[in-house]
């Protein structure tokens, strides 16, 4: 029976807890009688009968939907859009979710006789996928069926043949969506929710759009506004998508959404790599020494082997429920499910939040995580993880662990590293960003062709990055990195420390000597309910 | 068994007489009146040797213990199964590997699959068996029994144990129908052991498929073992029925989702299907999985048994899947200016 | 008179290359630059004046030269034994502080008693007279490259009357002294044909590089111009001198890229540009300056060349199918400017050092006998923090001697 996510406060008899540093991990004690540790739940169990259960989503919809095969029939145009490379985190042991559900979809789809199928990959302004990536995602069999024809491809959000533009919501956001998936007769959206940022309207309305509709809702305002993004009815970055929805339902889009979640088993239940899950307490001496063994040996390595190691990782979670029908319907049933795996009771704020950052973020599979991509995995995702109120008050200070190298991916990021030395040297404001530069990363030709041609995010995302982390900018006092590169930290507008005792040292200065502390503990991700 | 030393001596007088009075050649003369190994063993006592039958009594027909009889039980206890793992692993999957190299698919199809299943694949060739025996995953791999033709493979005092210990088989009769052979394997099925058969009961005489009998169909319906059909392509190539040599040549062995049959099939729609699963896994293997699934589900998927036409029209449609030709040997003419 | 003296000294000069090769500016130390107790220079015609050097500062030329790395181009353009300096702030002889004089070295037709002068000479171009090995004086193109001379690093020289600039009394010495390599700046920069709004790029910020960055600022319409530097002190002063961007040389393509705006070829690791800035001023003078010049400028774009290089290996095929103009700024002259008007290079520096404090680049000084410490630290310049280093030789008690 899996145990929930609770809250430790930390005493003398406290062992040191385990923090996440990059490729590597840390063992830190946190000052005792002033701390406590969030504890993320144990893995719910998974389905049984992963199958059948995909099956049974597939012909009891939710909400105002026919089963799916009543929705099939020969001739007609479907599209089944699937998420990126960006879920689920780390990437899964095969047979990927998307490979079981696309398989089922498209057995009801042969059955009824349908031959205009395509399959895109929804990654909006994401890198493309490259065959590997879609292979592992798809199965060999889809992608073998389905891309030497040119059925299954990337969404290309700067091909101008290949968008329509279906309307303007109220508020006079523009509502620009792949073309072909706007003009099928059903768009089927299979989907993965790690956290409950994912899914809903946000999977077309996002995941299928263009330059021009994100920026209406990928901006510091809507970001600022956002309370947090992982709480939808706290976020202006999903009324904005529900908002689009709408105008896509009004106008005829028909989508048939099939949302799966997954436990939070990132390393395992057993094997070597459980003991990163486990509670301190709890490590058995196999644990120990286990621990002890990985971690010689990390430190022996050179970073990029370390990175490879990691990044070759596929996580054994599993699904544990899925369902499918009408977009908003089953959306409130995957949030709940999201939920009863993440959510952990809170009470109140202290006045310092430590978290160790992993290796891999949505942004940085099968690549390097850069500076900006460590702000925006803290002070983005790991930040918002709350509901109600963040668990650090307001002028309050971040400690994060990550080595932060200063070090990018010249195929994927291209961007990032003139974002990095150009418009981060002249300032760190969101605000004064986005007037000055954003314009102009967005419209450049050569990230254009290098987005379009070759595996690299899109000029603007690194805006988009450090957007996520307005919010946490807004409240928080001050930020320190622990273990980090000082140079990048600097850049970053951080402060550099080199140890946790120096950066709680350093963080008296804005909080006082005697402050309170938070620890999310991770892995795996967890999800605070602040009240 | 020499004479002994005087008797020697009189035999060689009597030849040397024998010569003296009958011109004959040498050798004959010195093989003349020696004992041939006939007559030396009739000269053996009857303990030793076996006994002579008296004239006026029946003797009762000793009960065979080869073919359909033959009991497997001494291969499947812990010596006889750690000899066939290293077997299998040391010897036989490097052999396959080097002589057929291979091409695994639809191997996540069986994540799901819990408890021992019956593998059914088509047969074209004595190699599928061990082919197919080191392609099957764990936790099933070392766990197998084989289905095997009773009259060929337990013909004989040698080949009986062989096919028991290396490939771990037992006797099914190919011409009737017999109660044991079922009720030993639905006996190991339920202990937990997996099987591997050939449902079409031989190999194929000339590339197609034949009709697939009811056996692994009654199995799955008496254990309630799902079956999981195996679609084997290229081992014809490598050695067909009737050839002894084989020749290298690269295979794909595809596996199929595990089939229960529902509750209104008997074994003889339940055997339909798993040879339409089987066909459907041959068209996969040979256009891609979209458009196998499409003719499967409208009932158009390319028949294993090929069509009704004659021999040489039957080996035309064959096709790629028929034995290579040979490369022609360049003939040299000679100069003709 | 005490002075530092180069002499034709074969196995001294072999010393001396591989000296400098293991580490710049030892040359010095075993090389052929030897400080000597010397006969003053004779006057070689009677309008020639005598000066004392206060101020001579040390350039890359001459470290060049006392590392052996220079080019044997020079040879017949140079008479040995010679008193190395061009760099120079004197005093008249009789006087100390109150008259104090600027020596613009170049040799020409004129210091030659040579006429008719030769076209060069005559239009004011006197870093292109054709007639620095003939005349009354031993070949040499500059004070400080030729045997009748003397030169900066001394305290006794001798100068012709066109070869002086008076210093206004304000104008402190180290100000003085930067007058010379800032009208060489100038010369580069006016000599690149800028036009408005162009991006330039300038490669290598030690004194040259950064005063070419001032000279571009004040006498140039250019818009952007960026600047590379390795060292702190160098970026710092790079962007007080008017640099637009200054940047680390290894990122100097992505920089151009993603200012200009062009594509580039290569998928994210830049391997080639497709555009580029529209002139590029190359104050290094070395094989890996010249190409990556060569790489950041765009078609039709022009290439000064004001550092001067030695014996380089370069690919010359961007060159030719990208129509690129690649050319040399030697020395100065007369300038002119947009307006039309025709100025004496020297008088710019002198306007250019005043308006924009260059004499702050002269980071230390050294008496004569530190010659090797004094070369040593200007051979490490930029790793060091340093600019200009010069001999100071006011202090030499020597000097006052009649």
């Amino acid at each position: 029976m899996p145990r929930p996510g609770f809250v430790l406060d930390v005493d003398r008899a406290t062992p040191p807890v385990l923090f996440h540093h990059g490729e590597n991990f840390k063992l830190e004690k946190l000052p005792p009688g002033r701390s406590r540790i969030i504890y993320p739940g144990e893995p719910l169990e998974p389905l049984d009968d992963i199958e059948g259960a995909i099956h049974h989503a597939l012909v009891n919809p939710h909400g105002d939907s026919e089963p799916l095969p009543a929705l099939l029939r020969p001739g007609m145009r479907l599209t089944i859009a699937f998420d990126d490379i960006s879920l689920p985190l780390p990437p899964m042991k095969r047979p990927d979710i998307r490979q079981r559900v696309i398989e089922q979809v498209l057995d009801l789809a042969a059955a009824a006789g349908v031959d205009d199928v395509e399959l895109i990959a929804a990654l909006a302004l994401h890198r493309r996928m490259t065959e590997d990536e879609l292979r592992h995602a798809v199965g060999d069999r889809v992608y073998d069926a389905f891309a030497p024809h040119g059925l299954l491809y990337n969404h290309d959000a700067e091909d101008p043949d290949n968008l329509t533009l279906i309307g303007t919501t109220d508020q006079g956001e523009e509502v620009e969506i792949n073309k072909r998936a706007a003009e099928s007769d059903l768009l089927v959206y299979v989907n993965i929710n790690i956290v409950s940022m994912d899914g809903g309207w946000k999977s077309t309305a996002t995941g299928l759009s263009s330059y021009r509709s994100l920026r209406h809702h990928h901006n510091v305002k809507t970001m600022q506004h956002s309370k947090s993004f992982m709480d939808r009815h706290a976020s202006e970055l999903h009324s904005s998508n529900w908002r689009m929805g709408k105008v896509l339902r009004d106008s005829g889009v028909k989508v048939f959404q099939i949302e799966t979640t997954i436990n939070n088993n990132v390393f395992g239940t057993e094997g070597p790599m459980s003991v990163l899950q486990k509670r301190e307490w709890e490590w058995t001496t196999r644990d120990r020494v286990a621990f002890m063994g990985m971690k010689a040996g990390l430190d022996r390595m050179p970073a990029r082997t370390r990175r490879s190691i990691f990044q070759s990782w596929r996580a054994p979670h599993q699904m544990t429920s899925v369902q499918a029908g009408e977009v908003e319907a089953v959306h409130e049933v995957t949030t709940a499910n999201v939920y009863k795996q993440h959510l952990v009771p809170v009470e109140g704020q202290t006045d310092i939040l430590t978290m160790g950052l992993p290796y891999i973020c949505p942004y940085n599979v099968n690549s390097i995580m850069n500076p900006i991509l460590v702000m925006c995995l803290g002070l983005g995702y790991f930040f918002n993880l709350y509901r109600g109120k963040p668990p650090v008050r307001e002028g309050g200070v971040l400690i994060m662990s990550h080595p932060t190298p200063w070090e990018f991916h010249p195929v994927h990021h291209p961007s990032y590293i003139d974002f990095f030395e150009q418009v981060l040297a002249e300032t760190t404001d969101p605000i004064e960003i986005e007037a000055k530069y954003e314009k102009s990363f967005a419209e450049d030709e050569w990230y254009r062709h290098l987005y379009r041609t070759s595996y690299a995010y899109h000029g603007v995302h690194p805006f988009y990055m450090w957007y996520w982390g307005a919010h946490a900018m807004q409240h928080l006092g001050q930020v320190i990195i622990v273990g980090g590169d000082v140079r990048a930290v600097r850049r970053l507008g951080f402060k550099p420390a080199s140890t946790l005792q120096d950066a709680l040292e350093m963080a008296s200065d804005t909080v006082g000597r005697d402050a309170t502390i938070t620890h999310l503990h991770n892995p795996p991700i967890l999800m605070a309910d602040v009240t | 068994m020499s004479a002994s030393g005087p008797s020697r001596k009189a035999n060689g007088d009597r030849i040397a007489e024998l010569a003296r009075r009958i011109p004959v050649n040498r050798s004959t003369v010195t093989t003349a009146g020696r004992l041939t190994a006939a007559a030396a063993l009739r000269r053996v006592p009857f303990p030793l040797r076996p006994p002579t039958v008296p004239g006026g009594v029946d003797v009762p027909v000793a009960k065979s213990t080869l073919g359909a009889n033959y009991d497997t039980d001494w291969a499947r206890r812990y010596p006889a199964r750690m000899a066939r793992v290293l077997m299998l692993e040391g010897l036989v999957s490097p052999a396959m590997q080097l002589l057929a190299a291979p091409r695994l698919r639809g191997l996540d199809r069986l994540t799901d699959l819990e408890g021992p299943a019956i593998f059914a694949a088509n047969h074209h060739s004595h190699v599928d068996t061990p082919l197919v025996l080191s392609s099957i995953p764990e936790p099933w791999r070392h766990h197998m029994f084989i289905a095997a033709a009773a009259d060929y493979f337990f013909g004989n005092k040698l080949t009986a144990p062989l096919s028991a210990l290396v490939i771990g088989a037992i006797p099914i009769e190919r011409t009737k129908v017999g109660r044991k052979s079922a009720d030993d394997a639905a006996a190991l099925l339920d202990e937990g052991w997996s099987m591997l058969i050939f449902p079409e009961g031989g190999r194929s005489p000339d590339g197609w498929g034949q009709e697939f009998r009811g056996g692994a169909a009654y199995l799955s319906l008496r254990c309630g073992v799902p079956v999981v059909p195996i679609h084997v392509e290229g081992t014809g190539r490598i050695l067909r029925k009737g050839r002894s040599i084989p020749r290298r040549s690269p295979t794909t062995i595809t596996f199929g989702r595990p089939l229960r049959p529902t509750d209104e099939e008997d074994s003889r729609r339940f055997a339909t299907r798993i040879e339409a699963g089987v066909a459907a896994l041959a068209d996969e293997d040979a256009t891609d999985w979209w458009q196998a699934t499409k003719r499967a589900h409208a009932g158009d998927s390319p028949s294993l048994q090929g069509p009704e036409l004659g021999a040489w029209r039957r080996t035309w449609t064959l096709g790629d899947r028929g034995p290579k030709r040979r490369r022609a040997t360049a003939t040299r003419w000679p100069d003709l200016d | 008179m005490k002075a530092l003296q180069f002499e034709r000294n074969v196995p001294r000069y072999a010393a001396a290359v591989l000296a400098g090769r293991a580490m710049p500016g030892a040359g010095a130390r075993v090389g052929p630059l030897r400080l000597r107790d010397l006969d003053a220079p004779r006057l070689p015609g009677p309008d020639w004046v005598e000066l004392r050097p206060r101020l001579s500062g040390i350039c890359g030329s001459d470290l060049a030269t006392i590392d052996g790395t220079s080019s044997r181009y020079f040879e017949p353009i140079v008479s040995f034994p010679f008193v190395p300096g061009h760099e120079i702030v004197a005093d008249r002889k009789g006087t100390d502080g109150s008259d104090r004089v600027v020596v613009e070295p170049v040799l020409g037709c004129v210091t030659r008693n040579i006429n008719p002068v030769c076209a060069a000479c005559a239009r004011g171009d006197l870093g292109n007279c054709e007639r620095i090995a003939f005349g009354d004086l031993e070949p040499g193109l500059q004070t400080g490259f030729c045997c009748d001379t003397g030169g900066g690093w001394s305290t006794r020289m001798v100068a012709h009357p066109s070869q002086i600039h008076p210093v206004p009394a304000d104008m402190s010495d180290e100000a003085a002294v930067i007058v010379e390599p800032t009208a060489c700046a100038i010369h580069g920069a006016l000599a690149a044909g800028i036009r408005d709004g162009d991006t330039v790029v300038v490669i290598g910020s030690g004194t040259l590089g950064l005063l070419t960055i001032a000279a571009l600022r004040a006498y140039t319409p250019a818009s952007i111009i960026m600047a590379t530097a390795k060292y702190p002190a160098q970026r710092e002063l790079a962007q007080e001198l008017g640099a637009t961007q200054v940047i680390a040389p290894s990122e100097l393509k992505r920089a151009v890229r993603r200012t200009t705006g062009t594509l580039a070829l290569g998928d994210g690791d830049i391997d080639r540009l497709a555009g580029g800035a529209d002139v590029v001023v190359d104050c290094v003078g070395s094989e890996a300056s010249v190409t990556e010049a060569l790489a950041v400028v765009r078609p039709k774009g022009r290439v000064a060349m004001v550092g001067m290089p030695g014996h380089v290996h370069v690919d010359l095929t961007g060159l030719w199918q990208r129509e690129i103009t690649l050319f040399g700024a030697y020395a100065y002259g007369t300038e002119t400017l947009d307006d039309g008007s025709r100025r004496r290079t020297f008088d710019l520096a002198f306007d250019l050092v005043r308006g924009a404090d260059l004499g702050r680049l002269v980071t230390a000084t050294y008496p004569l006998s530190r010659f090797t410490d004094a070369v040593a630290h200007a051979a490490a310049a930029g790793p060091r923090g340093a600019v200009k280093i010069a001999f100071d030789l006011r202090n030499e008690r020597e000097r006052t001697r009649a």
